[in-house]
């Protein structure tokens, strides 16, 4: 046990003290490296951040989101049905069960605005998933001995790289549920031990280890009989690459049910293709009548897309508050996840809900001028796709070296509003939209959309870029040096973060940090806001 | 009435001993420690001891 020092207790500023427990302390003294576990990042105790920040997490985040967890449980389901998926399927036992702590990494130092913020957005996130995977276990015939209920026969499997939306036309009758939204790509955020198993079962059938992890993983699913039989039939989509061609053969291969595939064009700016991308969509249209039995509802399609351009005209003013003024209150991982999630599932209740209290607070901050990132030293612009398994990296970055990512590439992509005033502009419109996918637009879609990187930084107003280098990605491989040559050209402070996706083995998250902190010393020769976070070992964290 | 105010202040003590306690959960990370140590490990054990049906033992049918 350690000896009381009554000499430093002696020396100890009470004034200080109480002001530190009242108010949390300054950012340059809160030491929060020291408050891990070696090694499971585990905390010995959460963040103190002062009475308030403190008495808000604790109520209105961590008590708040177990209680609507196990509301959002009872609500699309009940508990029964939630145990037997928890029984059943390891993506949903071994990940969702620590879902708080991936609040705590991503919302770690947070004060004020930005935590209510920022934490709305993560709860959105969370209801969207207990409802998705609740939809699945309604209908899953592995739940039911292999008997088809009347959910199943109402419900749509598809790719998760599909969007939504292409969907909404049945949305009264049909439930649409992405396949590998749920057991692969959440799971990677929350908890990236599970996505491990995936990767090592695909390969252990003879696929080599270099091929997308993502791809590996999600066709890993269907090798470890992981998946739920919750659909008649399924829409497959070559995004984000060939590699989701690949995996879609797998699945197609045990899924073993009708399967319409819809490709969308690599290089989309010829107005030929746009054609051809609408005429997919039309096609889809008339397999999914065929398979229902249930016709094609223009006024339902109108009215989601409808509900859909709201979520994005307000994401359009989120931008203009990130890009002109210091009264942001949203940090990178939440701004990051929640729009992907958002856009690329499409229409729910719950990002309404969430924008309206964000609106609320974001306005606020405006208006009172509250800058909830007072220690920014530079504006981050992060570009190309991100390390799943370490999304909140930019959390740690802010913390230790005040690099503040404003936005981010994936946010960027569905840029754009749906017409609904005739079918025809709407079909062209979706085309679009689709084409504009994560990965596709300015990842895999055409050199000029890559280097879409220099208008953003302007628009936004950032100083470097964080380049994520994905090494198992052979699109974004093949443009590295025109990116370094650019970098050097336009004299840019850019870092290159590698990783592979959802794989911890291949690039650590140590590894990660020490790369940006070797660039922030060597040639930003700047000094940490928190040395305690430079270097700790978190090799077995969630 | 006095009796009401008893029982009112059972219930009070009741609830803040209740609300102490979830908040020294919250504080000290019990609830990660329980699930990292205990849980994730027990349900893990339970998933790789998992019979499954192997999906390579299907026929791979094309133009179904």
């Amino acid at each position: 046990m350690k000896k009381l020092d009554l000499k430093k207790l002696k020396n100890m500023d009470v004034k200080k003290l109480a002001r530190d427990f009242w108010y949390g302390k300054p950012h340059g003294e809160r030491r929060l490296g020291e408050l891990y576990e070696d090694k499971t990042g585990l905390y010995k105790h959460r963040e103190w951040r002062g009475v308030k920040d403190t008495m808000y997490y604790f109520n209105n985040i961590w008590l708040y989101n177990y209680v609507m967890m196990v509301g959002d449980i009872m609500k699309f389901g009940g508990p029964v049905l939630f145990a037997k998926g928890l029984w059943r399927y390891r993506w949903l036992g071994q990940t969702y069960l620590p879902v708080l702590h991936w609040f705590d990494r991503g919302l770690e130092g947070l004060r004020g605005e930005a935590l209510r913020a920022s934490a709305w957005h993560y709860r959105a996130m969370v209801c969207v998933t207990i409802n998705q995977f609740m939809n699945m276990f309604k209908a899953d015939g592995n739940l039911r001995g292999g008997e088809h209920n009347d959910a199943w026969h109402h419900s749509i499997a598809h790719k998760e790289t599909v969007w939504g939306g292409v969907f909404y036309p049945w949305m009264d009758k049909y439930t649409h549920i992405p396949l590998e939204m749920i057991p692969y790509f959440v799971t990677c955020h929350v908890n990236n031990h599970t996505v491990l198993n995936y990767i090592d079962a695909v390969q252990s059938i003879g696929l080599p280890g270099d091929p997308c992890p993502m791809c590996q993983a999600e066709a890993g699913l269907f090798v470890l009989d992981d998946m739920p039989d919750y659909a008649p039939f399924m829409v497959t989509s070559n995004e984000a690459c060939d590699g989701s061609v690949a995996s879609t053969a797998v699945q197609d291969w045990f899924m073993n049910v009708p399967l319409f595939a819809m490709p969308q064009p690599m290089q989309f700016d010829d107005p030929l293709v746009q054609e051809h991308c609408a005429n997919e969509i039309r096609e889809l249209w008339k397999f999914i009548e065929e398979q229902t039995g249930a016709p094609f509802n223009w006024e339902l399609l109108k009215e989601y897309l409808e509900k859909q351009n709201e979520l994005q005209r307000f994401e359009w003013e989120k931008w203009d508050v990130a890009a002109n003024t210091s009264y942001y209150p949203i940090n990178g991982v939440a701004q990051a996840l929640y729009r992907i999630y958002q856009t690329q599932y499409g229409e729910h209740y719950i990002w309404h809900d969430t924008d309206k209290r964000v609106r609320k607070i974001m306005e606020k901050c405006v208006e009172q001028r509250i800058n909830s990132f007072p220690l920014t030293r530079h504006r981050v612009i992060a570009w190309s796709c991100a390390p799943l398994y370490y999304s909140n990296w930019c959390t740690w970055a802010y913390n230790c070296w005040g690099l503040n990512t404003i936005i981010n590439m994936d946010s960027l992509m569905f840029d754009m509003t749906i017409r609904t005033d005739n079918l025809d502009d709407t079909v062209m419109d979706m085309a679009r939209y689709h084409e504009w996918a994560p990965m596709r637009r300015m990842a895999v879609g055409g050199m000029h959309h890559i280097f879409e990187l220099w208008e953003n930084m302007e628009k936004f107003h950032c100083d470097m870029v964080m380049m994520y280098d994905q090494l198992q990605c052979k699109g974004m491989q093949g443009v590295v040096g025109l990116f370094e040559d650019e970098f050097r050209a336009r004299n840019i402070h850019a870092i290159w973060m590698p990783h592979a996706l959802p794989d911890k083995r291949t690039v650590s998250r140590a590894e990660i940090r020490r790369i940006i902190n070797d660039y922030m010393t060597t040639v930003m020769q700047e000094e940490p806001l928190d040395p305690s976070l430079l270097d700790f070992d978190d090799s077995e964290s969630w | 009435m006095a009796k009401f105010f008893k029982i009112l202040f059972k219930i009070l003590l009741i609830a803040g001993a209740i609300y102490a306690a979830l908040f020294a959960v919250f504080y000290f990370d019990l609830d990660g420690k329980l699930l990292f140590r205990k849980v994730e490990p027990l349900l893990a054990k339970h998933y790789d001891k998992m019979e499954r049906r192997d999906p390579l033992s299907v026929m791979y049918e094309i133009g179904k």
